[in-house]
């Protein structure tokens, strides 16, 4: 067996070296992303080989040909289908000339970036814990890595798209799965696990990259004896949650991961875990220079939660002005309506500012049903934003819904089920969005504007004054970065909930975004004859599309 | 001897194809009958499936479901609309079958069908009337549950009730020019019926050709196999057997304890609940019941993981009732609730049973685990799931 991947790993990675060889331009790069590539994928203008682009998590471009001026005349280049079986959630992983991009239920495929043709197609069936959703792939040393949604990682061969290896990567496989894109780092893969609902223990994982073998684990849940443990009552310690599930950035001058641990377990219920419940809804710097990695610091932002607002954002990391001085700083968001800058060299908080409307934020659940605001599923979510040097302003778009929640007297842990001790709120009024710009100078907003729908496309913002973001109603917009005017716009007819991200082919700049049906968190009743235009007609959410866009 | 627990082939009274026989035999005339009911319904409920526009085609659709319940010879048949029965209707054949002297053990289940015929056919001529779809479909609603009851109820132990519950259970069951021996005894010889007083007791086959000969219309609460002989004891052998004047080897046998199938839901609530799953679960779960945006809640995936990780209805209705639809949690109404668990339990196969699924929860759903359904054929092979209907 072991001899058998042996051979398939060599002859993939010859196979794959010849394939690229050929085109003018790549020879003086190397064949797939190695250690230094990726230290430098922040300022790599033709490809996109991490989820946000660099390890700062900033989905920016300084130039390209994409300006404010002439964006709106971007025209559709080419759109792909996958496989429609949920949302798309993909963050594109552009290399070369091809992109690779996966579906909800982890199909994966590979592109041709400059024309949508599809290469190679990678079909997979996992069992499904709760949702289906991906983030998309890793590439390097020949290989394309993909986190499953039943517990695996898997490597397959980036020419043919044919297994080369396959691991059982989650502890538990049931109540534990993958949406995360892994972040190939040195030789590593990391890798945070999904279960933060689900009764598990949050922990983020360093696979080597050339076997699938655990390197080691860090849990976002202090043991006994570990510090922090004191913060949680009783036993509740080992159900705590703390899933790491979004993203993370990473400062290699430092050797630093930052990543932030979610909700604490059980959601709505907070008499059985008093306590602060660390390191649950923080961000957590890991020194990952050691054989393990060591904790430099943490920033709790909303301790002892009872209403799942997890930081969905992933950190990002960025130089900004502060009154006039220059700051290292780290980024972050969460469900509960919240955008934070942090310092990133010690993670004292320098900026609150809320997103989205809060009320009732400091009434736990009760038995008969409070209203607090936002929703679950409101705030900032999972593709965060973006910051922009230009202007000094950090873009994030957030949900704006109000929910009702009730816990329960109790809590049990069934294997393979919610561990809420309550339930999840049932909606309550209505369901926007807003697309932010907040100033980082001041802390205020340099613009705002209200949308009828809620935004989680993330941000992409470019140094000629553009920002790219998409709503769940489907409209692609391009925003003056400077005034918050819409450039332009297109109406992908299903629903957003995955990052743009840009990349150069054939000399051309693309932008590229997939759009497909609702998920679990945005299946808006207003969906029910598909995803609205702007133009207030109706198509079926029945497909899953990526999309590349550029000027004519 | 050996006696084999076979609880579900009572689901075979269901798919059986009834023959096409001449003869005016009443046991053929319960199958035709059926045959008949079997046609209206497919009218009715082909029409509420599909996205037909305009007046015409529900119109034409009620007229063609009373053609094949009424019959050429009633005054409410509308030859311009096409019958898909066999022109004598449902209540062509039941006439028939009443119009005799004397009355059999099945005479008073005929009565009671012609009852919820005429009832059908009545709540059909009120949908011709009506102006409003919401109108017309409440009407073929009540339509429904009445030809519902025609048919008669599955349970755990075969099928009660209605003309499928006399074909089961009385000397109905009998074709013409078979051989009918004493219920009292074991058979002797084989394919023979066992009746006592009108009442069947058992259905002796060869045992070359039980696979393949079991009659349409029977039900089957127990399987013995003496020899060559299988024997199909019918859902009411033991009220049979309680009619032999002497202590018979039926009643010295004693009842076998069957694996307990749960059915906490009536079939009823079931097809209520095939709508509420349209509206409400259908974009995250899936046409197929398989997952989308969700995970899969039925068929063989579905039920080895609630079986692996032991899942009760308990769970399952806690999950459903507190926080689904996930997008908007508590959001259906209790009935709401109770019809698509009703639904999504036979999907999973579960049998039907006398009992709705209840709108509070009970501490009963605590015992009943979730699991693989050992003996049951589901409708989709692949995928493990039953049809709804």
């Amino acid at each position: 067996m072991s001899q058998r991947v042996l051979a398939l790993t060599i002859l993939s990675v010859f196979v794959a070296t010849i394939s690229v060889a050929g085109p003018a331009g790549v020879g003086a790069q190397s064949a797939w992303p190695t250690a230094s590539v990726y230290a430098a994928a922040d300022k790599d203008a033709a490809n996109w080989i991490l989820p946000a682009r660099g390890y700062s998590g900033n989905r920016y471009v300084a130039g390209g040909q994409i300006t404010a001026a002439n964006v709106g005349t971007l025209k559709k280049a080419w759109t792909a289908n996958v496989d429609a079986r949920g949302p798309l959630e993909t963050a594109p992983i552009v290399w070369n000339g091809t992109m690779y991009v996966t579906s909800s239920h982890n199909d994966v495929y590979a592109l041709d970036a400059q024309t949508g043709a599809v290469k190679w197609h990678f079909p997979y069936k996992p069992h499904v814990i709760a949702f289906s959703a991906n983030r998309g792939v890793a590439l390097g040393d020949g290989k394309v890595y993909e986190a499953t949604l039943d517990g695996h990682l898997i490597a397959l061969d980036a020419a043919t798209g044919k297994p080369v290896w396959n691991v059982v990567a989650a502890h538990d496989l049931s109540n534990t799965f993958y949406t995360m894109q892994p972040v190939p780092y040195k030789n590593m893969l990391l890798l945070g696990a999904s279960n933060g609902d689900w009764g598990g223990i949050g922990y983020l994982s360093a696979f080597d990259a050339a076997t699938g073998k655990r390197l080691w684990d860090w849990n976002a849940i202090p043991g006994p004896g570990e510090p922090g443990h004191n913060t949680w009552s009783g036993d509740s310690w080992k159900r705590g949650g703390g899933a790491i599930w979004s993203g993370l950035a990473i400062d290699p001058a430092t050797e630093t991961v930052y990543v932030d641990a979610g909700n604490p377990q059980p959601d709505f219920l907070g008499t059985i875990r008093k306590g602060t419940n660390l390191y649950t809804n923080s961000m957590i710097a890991l020194d990952v220079s050691g054989a393990k990695p060591k904790l430099k610091w943490y920033h709790q932002f909303i301790p002892h939660d009872t209403h799942d607002w997890d930081p969905a954002m992933p950190p990002v990391l960025f130089t900004g002005t502060v009154n006039g001085a220059s700051r290292n700083l780290v980024a972050a968001g969460d469900k509960g309506g919240n955008f934070w800058v942090l310092d990133a060299g010690t993670g004292a908080q320098v900026y609150r500012v809320a997103v989205s409307t809060q009320k009732g934020q400091n009434t736990e659940p009760n038995r008969k049903g409070n209203i607090a605001c936002p929703n679950t599923n409101g705030g900032v979510e999972f593709n965060g934003g973006s910051y922009l040097r230009e202007t000094n302003a950090f873009y994030v778009p957030s949900v704006d819904q109000c929910g009702i929640w009730k816990s329960q007297g109790t809590a049990t842990y069934v294997s393979g089920q919610f561990y809420l001790g309550g339930a999840f709120p049932a909606q309550y009024g209505p369901s926007t969005g807003y697309m932010n710009a907040v100033d980082i100078g001041t802390g205020k907003f340099l613009w705002r504007k209200h949308l009828a729908y809620p935004q989680i496309g993330g941000a992409l913002s470019t140094s000629t004054g553009v920002v790219f973001t998409g709503g769940v109603d489907g409209d692609f917009a391009a925003y003056d970065a400077k005034g918050g005017n819409v450039l332009w716009h297109y109406a992908t007819g299903m629903t957003i909930q995955a990052p743009a991200a840009t990349y150069v082919a054939g000399e051309k700049q693309f932008v590229v975004v997939a759009a497909g049906p609702a998920g679990v968190n945005f299946a808006d009743p207003r969906f029910s004859k598909g995803a609205p235009t702007l133009e207030g007609k109706y198509s079926h959410p029945t497909s899953a599309v990526i999309t590349a866009f550029t000027l004519p | 001897m050996r006696t084999i627990a076979l609880s579900l082939v009572a689901v075979l009274v269901l798919g059986g194809a009834a023959p096409a026989r001449s003869a005016p035999d009443d046991h053929a005339g319960a199958i035709a009958a059926l045959a008949d009911m079997r046609a209206a319904i497919a009218e009715i409920v082909r029409i509420e499936d599909g996205y037909a526009v305009g007046h015409a085609a529900y119109l034409r659709a009620a007229h063609r479901a009373m053609n094949a319940l009424v019959g050429r010879r009633d005054d409410g048949y509308a030859a311009s609309f096409g019958d898909p029965g066999d022109g004598v209707g449902t209540l062509g054949h039941l006439d028939r079958m009443l119009d005799q002297t004397g009355s059999s053990q099945w005479t008073p289940a005929v009565q009671g069908a012609k009852a919820n015929v005429l009832a059908a056919a009545a709540n059909l001529q009120s949908a011709l009337g009506q102006k409003q779809m919401e109108d017309y479909q409440a009407d073929l609603t009540r339509a429904l549950a009445s030809l519902a009851l025609v048919a008669g109820r599955s349970t755990e132990g075969g099928v009660l009730g209605g003309l499928n519950g006399a074909l089961a259970n009385t000397s109905l069951a009998v074709p013409v020019g078979a051989s009918v021996v004493s219920g009292c005894a074991a058979p002797k010889s084989a394919p023979a019926y066992g009746v006592v007083a009108g009442k069947l007791a058992y259905v002796a086959l060869p045992r070359s050709a039980a696979a393949t000969a079991i009659p349409a219309g029977l039900g089957v609460s127990r399987v013995e196999l003496l020899g060559d002989t299988v024997v199909l004891y019918a859902p009411l052998a033991r009220a049979a057997a309680a009619s032999c004047s002497k202590v018979s080897r039926l009643q010295r046998t004693r009842v076998v304890a069957r694996t307990s199938v749960p059915a906490p839901y009536v079939a009823a609530q079931a097809h209520a609940g095939i709508k509420v799953y349209a509206r409400a679960c259908l974009q995250c779960h899936g046409a197929d019941l398989q997952g989308t945006a969700g995970p899969g809640v039925a068929g063989t995936d579905f039920l080895k993981n609630a079986q692996q990780n032991k899942w009760t209805l308990s769970e399952l209705r806690t999950t459903i009732f507190e926080n689904m639809p996930f997008s908007n949690p508590g959001s259906l109404t209790p009935k709401e609730y109770a019809d698509v668990t009703a639904f999504l339990l036979a999907a999973n196969c579960y049998p039907a049973g006398s009992t709705p699924f209840p709108a509070t929860a009970s501490p009963a759903l605590k015992t009943v685990k979730l699991g693989p359904i050992p003996g049951v054929k589901p409708t989709n092979a692949k995928l493990g799931t039953c049809t709804v209907r």
